[in-house]
Order: C-alpha cells, then sequence, then structure tokens
C-alpha cells in the first residue's frame, strides 16, 4: 500500500483475478471498461480508465464525475449518481 | 497469482450447530497433524468454556469465551486475529512463522458473518486469505435442526465441505434424507463422515433421492427459502463480462446470495470463484485437471429470487456487448 494515497487499501480486487501477467491485466481493464461502457450507456453514464491512474472513472452526460477504485464500489456510485437502483434481476430488465 | 494466500497466513472456519461435533473432530485432526503447525482460536457463546482443554495438541490457542464471534463478540475476535498478525510480522519471513489459524466458531455462529468480519477488517484483509469453511453437521439431530431453525441452514449454505459426525449411530435411512437435504441447501459442498473426528466413507448418494420438507420459519425471511441456482457460463466465458455482471449482481442482491461457487475458466488458469453474501473471497488458481466437467457450472444458493432469472440475466448482459 503506497503510504501518501492509501491505494490500494486491499490486496487486488476479486475481479482482477481473472488476468496473470502485466499486459493480461492492462487488457482486461481495456476490456471491462468497454463493457461497462455499453452496460451504462442506457442509464446515461459512461466509464473511463487510462490503464495509467488507478481506478474507474463514472461520469454523467453532463460531467458529473467520481474514481471509484474497483468494479466492487463502482455500482453504489453508479446508482448515486443516476438516482436510482441497478438490479440485474430486476423484472424490467429481464423482461421489459 | 500462483499462490492466493500471497504470503498471508491461512484461515479455516469450522462451524458447526451446538453439540455437532467440532471440537471432537478438530481434535482427532490435530492429532493426525492433518494441518501441520497451526494456532487454533476457540469461540464459546458460553462463559465458561471447555474446548480448549481437549484442543492441547495445537501450536498456539486463544480463547474467545462469552459472546459468539459472528455479532457480540465480533471486535473481540477482530482484536484477537489482529495480535496473532502483529505477532507474525516481527518474524522475518525465512523463520518458521504462523502459516495457518483455525478458527472454531461457537455453535450459534453464523460462518458467512465471520468470513464478512474478517474480510471487512482493513488490517485482517491484509493478512489473512479465507482458506475454507468447513461445517460439521450432526447425522443424529441434524435434520431436526434444519427444520426449525435457521441458523442450522445458514450455516449449511456457508460450508465449502460439510462433515457429518456420529454417523455410525444415525439410522441409515434418516442418513441418507439429511444427506439428500445437505444437497440441496448446498449442492457445491462435498460430504464426509466422521466417527469421533476419524474420517468414514458415506455410501453414494443416489441422485433420485428426496430431500426432506422443510418448513417455513417465522423469523425467516418473508422472500422465501434458501433454494440453490445453477447457472452455466461455457468453457469460453469472457471473464471481463462475468466480473462485471457478478459484480452488480453482489451488489443488488449480495445479501440474499448466501453463497456462490464454482470453477471459472479464466486467461490466468482455472479460477476456484466463492462468495459468502457480498464478500468474495481470494480467487484461487487450481491446477489443470483432465476432468474438467464441473468447469463453467456456477452454483448460487441465495433467496428473493427465481432460479431462471440468473441466467436470463447473464445472457441479457452479455447481448448489449456482443
Amino acid at each position: 500500500m503506497c503510504n501518501a494515497c492509501g491505494n490500494p487499501a486491499v490486496p487486488g480486487h476479486w475481479t482482477d483475478a481473472g488476468a496473470d501477467t502485466p499486459g493480461d491485466r492492462l487488457r482486461a481493464r481495456f476490456r471491462r471498461v468497454a463493457l461497462l461502457n455499453k452496460i451504462l450507456r442506457p442509464y446515461g453514464l459512461s466509464a473511463h480508465d487510462d490503464g495509467m491512474v488507478p481506478g474507474i472513472q463514472l461520469s454523467t452526460w453532463s460531467g458529473n464525475t467520481t474514481i471509484v477504485p474497483d468494479l466492487g464500489s463502482l455500482w453504489a456510485d453508479a446508482e448515486r449518481l443516476i438516482g436510482c437502483p441497478i438490479d440485474p434481476l430486476d423484472a424490467e430488465y429481464l423482461h421489459g | 497469482m500462483a499462490d492466493a494466500s500471497g504470503g498471508r497466513i491461512r484461515l479455516t472456519v469450522l462451524g458447526g450447530y451446538l453439540g455437532s461435533g467440532k471440537t471432537t473432530w478438530l481434535r482427532h485432526q490435530l492429532h493426525l497433524g492433518r494441518f501441520g503447525p497451526v494456532h487454533v482460536v476457540v469461540n464459546e457463546a458460553a462463559e465458561t468454556s471447555v474446548d480448549d482443554i481437549l484442543l492441547t495438541t495445537a501450536s498456539g490457542l486463544t480463547l474467545l469465551a462469552g459472546g459468539c464471534c459472528c455479532c457480540v463478540g465480533r471486535q473481540d475476535l477482530v482484536t484477537a486475529l489482529r495480535r496473532l498478525c502483529d505477532m507474525r510480522s516481527r518474524i522475518i519471513s525465512t523463520d518458521t512463522r504462523l502459516d495457518r489459524i483455525i478458527l472454531e466458531t461457537s455453535g450459534l455462529a453464523d460462518p458467512g458473518a465471520i468470513v464478512a468480519a474478517i474480510q471487512g477488517d482493513a488490517i485482517l484483509v491484509n493478512h489473512i486469505v479465507i482458506d475454507e469453511t468447513i461445517v460439521v453437521v450432526d447425522a443424529l439431530h441434524g435434520l431436526a435442526q434444519l427444520q426449525s431453525e435457521p441458523l442450522g441452514r445458514q450455516q449449511i449454505g456457508a460450508a465449502d465441505r460439510l462433515i457429518l459426525s456420529k454417523s455410525d449411530v444415525a439410522d441409515p435411512a434418516t442418513l441418507t434424507i439429511l444427506r439428500a437435504t445437505l444437497r440441496d441447501l448446498n449442492p457445491a459442498a462435498p460430504q464426509t463422515g466422521a466417527i469421533l473426528g476419524q474420517d468414514v466413507a458415506l455410501n453414494r448418494l443416489p441422485p433420485e433421492m428426496q430431500a426432506a420438507p422443510l418448513p417455513h420459519l417465522s423469523n425467516e425471511d418473508m422472500r422465501g427459502p434458501i433454494i440453490p441456482a445453477c447457472v452455466t457460463v461455457g468453457a469460453n466465458m469472457d471473464w471481463s463480462l462475468f466480473a462485471v455482471w457478478l459484480s452488480a449482481l453482489l451488489h443488488a442482491r449480495g445479501n440474499d446470495l448466501v453463497r456462490i461457487k464454482g470453477v471459472v475458466r479464466t486467461p490466468a488458469g482455472r479460477l476456484l470463484l466463492q462468495t459468502v453474501r457480498k464478500v468474495v473471497q481470494s480467487p484461487e488458481i487450481l491446477p489443470n485437471r483432465a476432468d474438467l466437467g464441473q468447469d463453467g457450472k456456477i452454483v448460487f444458493i441465495g433467496r428473493g429470487f427465481r432460479p431462471e432469472d440468473l441466467q436470463l440475466s447473464l445472457d441479457h448482459f452479455m447481448e448489449p456487448t456482443r
């Protein structure tokens, strides 16, 4: 953990486990942010990860932006930004 | 990530209902040296303790009496584990130092809550990796406990491995029904038998064996009973996509998902994925085996959803990304 910024606070988020080498890890970050953009677009959100800055930048289309450390905390912030819950098992999402 | 523990201490949680035979089993395993040099942490809900006297073969022993460590005694547990981590950090890594802790919970503890407490602590999560949750089930009284105690069902749901104690004295027919019921509640957990701590082989459980009906309990969640569901992700699954979906699912439904367990294929290798409620344990890379039949099948145990909706939701998630 970095003494100056405290990042990362915990050893490796579980969502990073599928990538072993530095190259795989970078590829996984870009792939993840591309997927997030497709999934979050209907909610009026976009995600950005340049591979350098730790974390994922999450923005509304009006420019309200936050940085989340990992996928585990992304969804709570996404809900806060759009003001409604995101539930993959929501009946409207599944059958609407 | 060849070694998922990454230099951290491995912690085994040993749970099970009151009187199920946790200490008897552990005592025999320590005698056999199954866990190697180990520090045992015993938690007892009562003020007066007995278990610590029985477990003298451990390398070290910490007793936490007078409060169940999944609820009122949680802070005591965190403090005790932090002290062990602190002591270990003072020894240089080339010397022999503590590598494994076994936590014997009280009979009233929910192992899931303990795992969550450890992984939620900023210090402990850097020093301890949860290795396995073993739950001992009383072959004599297990069925009655499952029928009347929501806690008994929670304990089964949180298990990686189930040990059926007293399997010699239980009526064979009742034992088979109990095993089918356990399989229904937690299909991912392998079952073994034990008599006074000694491993015994159990007969093969017929797949068609029916589980005992479990009544709704008044203090149980109104969203229905805990049910298992299986999601097939296939051998060529996109790990990034699955991780995005699962993180969203755990955020929304984590408290209802008692347990998720399965092996998935990733670029890094075969990954053992397991969660207890919202807590995901450090995924472990498994060696490649010839038999990969169970890969890509993930078991979800929880309530408040229809089993078929999980697969539907994952498929929906994949749609806009194609």
